[in-house]
């Protein structure tokens, strides 16, 4: 150990060891001693100070009042006393002494407002009240002394002196002291609970400050009802100038929690929470610190410490703002968190989150390092849990879409808004310009391209006008019998496999027509089912063709898969794609014969639920498609992938309640059970 | 870490005391005879009101404090943030004595399983002593439905009062803190993680929570002693612990160490007040208690004078006779400065004060009558000590509670608590003293306000 360190050691120990410095205990006993000692000291002080002109003022007062009431034989006051003349002329001096004064318990109830009640500015009111109190009783009490001495007997004037009077005294100081509580406390309105110990207040119970009130239905009778007269009311609105009370209530918004918050729920609370600390943390500061320190929502906590980080350049306006930013800090601090990607701090949207291709969009986007704001018509939709923000949405074919989508977007103004449902690219097509007046971009297919691809008979018109292979086609009941078996019989506008009937017998074949509604035959295919997932630049070229072999699907969503690549099938589908006009994200599906020929089946005009496999191959369409939304002139690079990558699915799970606050996953290592 | 086992050299363990105290009270009446003979009578009664005056203006003073010391720092103590209590979860076992509680025992059970605690840590044990209503049989009813509820039937005549069925529970369980709940009792479902908090520092021997009374709607003694408690909880413990690091453990809603209690020996079955008893076993020990004024249960306040009158001669008893058991060993320890020994005294001699004020009254009455020297002096220490220290700690309270204003007329209720208490500590003392047989006395129950908030009681089963 150097010499430095052995001095610097030896110094800490001596300052360790070092008396001077009181325990916290101790400070606090000194601290509240010095109250108290003051208190003692403002009591004797002011009563010798003033004992003698508080005697002269209230028999002045007392003067006035035996004048005013014309009672004969009571001198007037001759410097603190009268001298009163009884039933048989006899005189006597009846002097005010200092025990007859106020004075000792106008000290003691001021003494006590300061220590004790101080923190209620109330107090002031109260103190004032009580002590006109006690001056009107101590008058009336000196007044029935001089008229007892003037009409019954000198022995009689005496008689409210002495000890009787010092009970007298006491009994209308402790009235006063009454009267200044009962001033200091709150109004039914302001109070958590009433004299019977219930609580009245509405406190969201993890909110409230425990045990203030029992919590039972309250009676109609028994809810706090409005003060008939609203002081602060009618000061703020008629008295004091505008300014005036705008500027106290900007002051008292800081001190004063909004309990409302508290019962919302988690998602409309963390956006309440990001609104208020949007405004600047020294506005609702003790809304936000109660956030804090009562909130259990990682999802909320989450918001309000991002809030309070994204606001570091704003003047620390007072010491809760410290201490929300300290509360930040060990927030954010709390746990290694796993290394997720450096934020880019976009925001993007995605419709149709329940859905297997939204899930994979937006973990996608995650795992890139934006934020998403989740958006489905099923308030149930997987990827509203997923997401960092999340809001539901009335069905693409339902009125009100378009104004509640606006309103959300407006809300959060995302960058960007990635569709996932070929079905809403009619709703949106319309919105476009008014997205783009709030910030949102999008890149929509043509509408009529999409319609070709939605469309089967229509699609089945264009790919027979562009010569790319397709299965031979009928939607009428006249020519489907010239449409050669086996059959698949399917609903011109359909989704996934709904309403898809395999028919090998021609006896069927009209049963099975008639059943599907709008539906078109084909014949059934032989060989390999693929998907290729595409995208497709502005401009119409290729960018990306990932195609896969379907090697087992469940309700339409394939669930195992390969990644493979045949130049045929690359070409027939930039030749498909092509041939309905497409631009944007696409999935086509189709088959290979075993002798190498490549027919396509229809082409879904979005991302598809396997697009994972193509991403695990390297693909990245989501990223570059996202690039393209936001800059619609970006040169964006033809994607490559990797041949020969399986996916093999499973399910999992997110777990929430009925208020959609998180359910800790059982299956995550350190979550206890 | 949370196991902790009493000194072998520690004063803690609980022990027989003498039955009376004849000639305590017997040279009290010669020295007071003697002081009359030698100095006269005005001489003898002045100085006793002399002495008399300085310990009143001390407990004024000492209630004073409180009163500063919660309102300067209690209204933000209640709002704190909870730190790490997810994460420190010691084993608890909670323990409830009941003796003929079926009026309330299907509310307290409810709240029971409804404490917010990892199942797996948390260990519940209902102590049915020898119960000759429902009590039982709802119970197991309870358990059938519920098995971590455990259900324990004492035979009758198994003795000991509450701190004997407490003992028996402990017997079966393992944990290392107990928490104790009375069967009025309902307590908010955080309470658990609140009182263990207080255990990451191993001098801490035990935890008192808060106890609120839920039923001052059903009379006016009740609402009068929902306000007492406030004063009581709020204001007077806040103020012991702020002050002194010395609140009392009381009798439920507290949490204990298992294995220092089973080092004291278990709970004192000699004494009707053995949370005072505990309090003092643990500081001798060398422990620390602490309270949390946000730990809180809800529990029945008593509905009729009589049953008030009972309760309250059972504190004054019980805690008159932990001052004859404890004083000398807490002058001895040198686990208290001098401070905290001043403060321990203080705090065992306080249902003794109302006696004194009977006294100064007495003073003050022959003083009327011509006879002992000048009163004045007493008559506003005395107003002090009765009524402005305890109404300035009722005036926090309220403040602390924030109780609205309609509840400031109830403080006049006070004025006549304050007589009988007067009357019950005098009648404490003397019977104390002279030794009179006295044993537990089970606390009545209304069960009007102790509806289940969590689930309703179970359907009982023909098979119970």
């Amino acid at each position: 150990m150097t010499l430095v360190a052995r001095r610097l050691d030896h110094a800490l120990q001596q300052r360790s060891r070092r008396r001077l410095v009181p325990t916290g205990t101790a400070r606090r006993r000194r601290l509240v001693g010095i109250e108290m000692a003051l208190a003692v000291a403002g009591c004797v002080g002011g009563y010798l100070l003033f004992i003698d002109w508080a005697r002269h003022f209230e028999v002045r007062i007392c003067e006035q009042i035996v004048l005013a009431l014309g009672v004969d034989r009571v001198s007037a006051a001759l410097g603190d006393s009268f001298i009163v003349f009884g039933p048989g002329f006899e005189p006597v001096v009846a002097e005010m002494t200092g025990s007859c004064s106020i004075l000792s318990s106008v000290l003691a109830l001021a003494a006590l407002a300061v220590i004790v009640l101080r923190e209620r500015p109330q107090v002031v009111v109260g103190f004032a009240v009580a002590t006109l109190f006690v001056l009107a009783a101590n008058q009336l009490r000196l007044l029935l002394s001089l008229l007892a001495g003037r009409y019954f007997a000198v022995d009689a004037l005496i008689f409210f002196h002495d000890w009787i009077g010092a009970v007298i005294n006491f009994a209308y100081t402790l009235i006063g002291l009454l009267i200044m509580i009962g001033m200091t406390m709150y109004d039914a309105q302001r109070a958590e609970q009433d004299h019977t110990g219930r609580h009245t207040a509405d406190r969201p119970e993890a909110w409230a400050r425990p045990g203030l009130g029992h919590r039972v239905p309250l009676a109609a009778d028994d809810a706090p009802q409005d003060a008939k007269v609203q002081v602060a009311a009618f000061l703020h609105r008629k008295i004091l100038p505008r300014a005036l009370s705008v500027r106290l209530a900007r002051r008292r918004e800081r001190t004063r929690v909004d309990y409302r918050v508290g019962h919302e729920k988690a998602a409309r609370r963390a956006a309440i929470v990001r609104d208020l600390a949007g405004k600047g943390l020294g506005v609702h500061t003790a809304t936000l610190l109660a956030v804090a320190t009562h909130e259990t929502d990682t999802g909320v906590l989450d918001a309000l410490a991002d809030a309070v980080a994204a606001r570091q350049w704003e003047p620390i306006a007072n010491a809760d703002v410290i201490a929300l930013r300290l509360w930040a800090r060990a927030w954010l601090m709390r746990a290694p968190r796993e290394t997720g990607p450096a934020p880019t701090g976009r925001l993007i949207a995605v419709t149709g989150a329940g859905g297997p291709a939204g899930v994979a969009v937006i973990r996608s986007l995650q795992a890139a390092g934006d934020e998403v704001l989740a958006l489905d018509a099923n308030p149930d939709a997987v990827g509203l849990r997923l997401a960092g923000r999340a809001a539901v949405l009335p069905r693409a074919d339902e009125p009100g879409y378009a104004q509640s989508l606006l309103a959300v977007l407006a809300e959060h103004r995302p960058a960007a808004l990635v569709c996932t449902v070929a079905e809403e690219y009619q709703a949106l097509a319309p919105l476009t310009g008014r997205l783009d007046g709030i910030g949102v971009r999008t890149w929509l297919p043509d509408p009529a391209s999409a319609e070709t691809c939605l469309d089967k008979v229509a699609f089945a018109t264009a790919l027979h006008a562009a010569g790319v292979p397709h299965p031979a086609t009928a939607w009428t009941a006249d020519t489907a019998g010239l449409v050669p078996g086996p059959w698949v019989v399917k609903p011109a506008r359909g989704r996934g496999s709904r309403d898809v009937i395999l028919v090998d017998e021609p006896a069927d074949l009209p049963h099975a027509f008639f059943t599907v509604p709008g539906a078109i035959v084909q014949t059934r295919l032989e060989g390999r089912e693929f998907t290729a997932d595409a995208l497709v630049a502005r401009d119409g070229a290729l960018l990306a063709c990932v195609p896969r072999w379907r090697d087992e699907t469940r309700g339409g969503i394939s669930v195992r898969g390969t990644t493979f690549e045949s130049s045929e099938v690359t070409a027939t589908v930039a030749a498909t794609l092509r041939a309905v006009g497409h631009s944007g994200p696409a999935n086509v599906q189709g088959f290979v014969h075993p002798s190498g020929a490549v027919t396509i089946v229809e082409v879904n005009p979005r991302f598809s639920g396997g697009l994972p496999l193509t991403l695990a191959a390297g693909a990245d369409v989501v990223g570059t498609y996202v690039a393209g939304i936001l800059d619609p002139a970006a040169d964006l690079p033809p994607l490559s992938y990797r041949p020969g990558v399986r996916m093999a699915r499973y399910f999992s799970e997110v777990y929430y309640t009925a208020d959609a606050a998180p359910v800790a996953d059982p299956m995550l290592a350190g979550v206890a059970r | 870490m949370t196991g902790g086992v009493a000194s072998p050299a520690g004063g803690g363990r609980h022990r027989r005391a003498p039955e009376h105290f004849r000639r305590g009270l017997l040279t009290h009446a010669l020295i007071l005879a003697a002081a009359l003979a030698l100095f006269g009578v005005d001489r003898t009664l002045g100085w006793a009101a002399t002495v008399l005056t300085i310990v009143f203006l001390l407990f004024f003073f000492r209630h004073l404090a409180f009163a500063v010391s919660a309102a300067r720092w209690a209204e933000r103590d209640l709002d704190a943030p909870l730190i790490g209590v997810e994460s420190f979860t010691p084993s608890i076992a909670v323990l409830i004595a009941c003796k003929d509680e079926e009026l309330v025992v299907d509310g307290m059970v409810a709240a029971m399983l409804g404490l917010d605690y990892p199942a797996d840590r948390l260990t519940v044990v209902v102590v049915d002593d020898a119960s000759t209503d429902g009590t039982g049989a709802k119970l197991d009813a309870w358990h059938a439905a519920n098995p971590r509820l455990r259900v324990l039937h004492r035979p009758a005549g198994a003795g000991g009062g509450k701190s004997g069925a407490l003992n028996d529970a402990l017997a079966m369980v393992d944990a290392e803190i107990a928490v104790i709940f009375d069967a009025d009792h309902q307590p908010e479902a955080s309470v658990l993680r609140r009182l263990v908090r207080h255990f990451r520092d191993p001098k801490v021997g035990a935890v008192m929570g808060r106890c609120v009374v839920r039923n001052g709607v059903e009379s006016n003694l009740a609402s009068t002693i929902f306000i007492d408690y406030l004063s009581g909880y709020l204001v007077n413990e806040y103020g012991r612990q702020a002050l002194f690091e010395l609140p009392a453990y009381g009798g439920a809603n507290c949490a204990v160490r298992t294995g220092l209690i089973r080092g004291l020996g278990g709970w004192n079955p000699h004494t009707v007040t053995e949370d005072t008893d505990l309090t003092l076993r643990l500081l001798l020990d060398g422990y620390r208690v602490r309270y949390d004024a946000s730990a809180v249960d809800f529990e029945e306040a008593v509905l009729s004078i009589s049953r008030f009158w009972r309760q309250r001669y059972r504190w004054a008893r019980g805690h008159q006779k932990c001052l004859r058991d404890y004083w000398r060993p807490v002058l001895r320890t040198p686990y208290l400065s001098p401070m905290e020994k001043l403060e321990t005294i203080l705090f065992l001699w306080v249902y003794h004060v109302p006696v004194l004020c009977g006294l100064g009254l007495v003073l003050i009455a022959l003083r009327a009558a011509g006879i002992g020297g000048s009163s004045a002096v007493e008559v506003i220490s005395l107003s002090a000590l009765l009524f402005a220290g305890p109404f300035t700690e009722l005036a926090v309270g309220l403040v602390l509670g924030r109780v609205s204003r309609k509840a400031v007329w109830m403080l006049a209720g006070f004025i006549p608590a304050f007589g009988m208490s007067i009357l019950t500590a005098t009648k404490a003392y003397v019977d104390g003293m002279w030794g009179t047989t006295y044993s537990w006395s089970k606390t009545a129950r209304s069960g009007a306000t102790s509806a289940p908030v969590q689930a309703p009681p179970p359907v009982m089963a023909e098979a119970a």
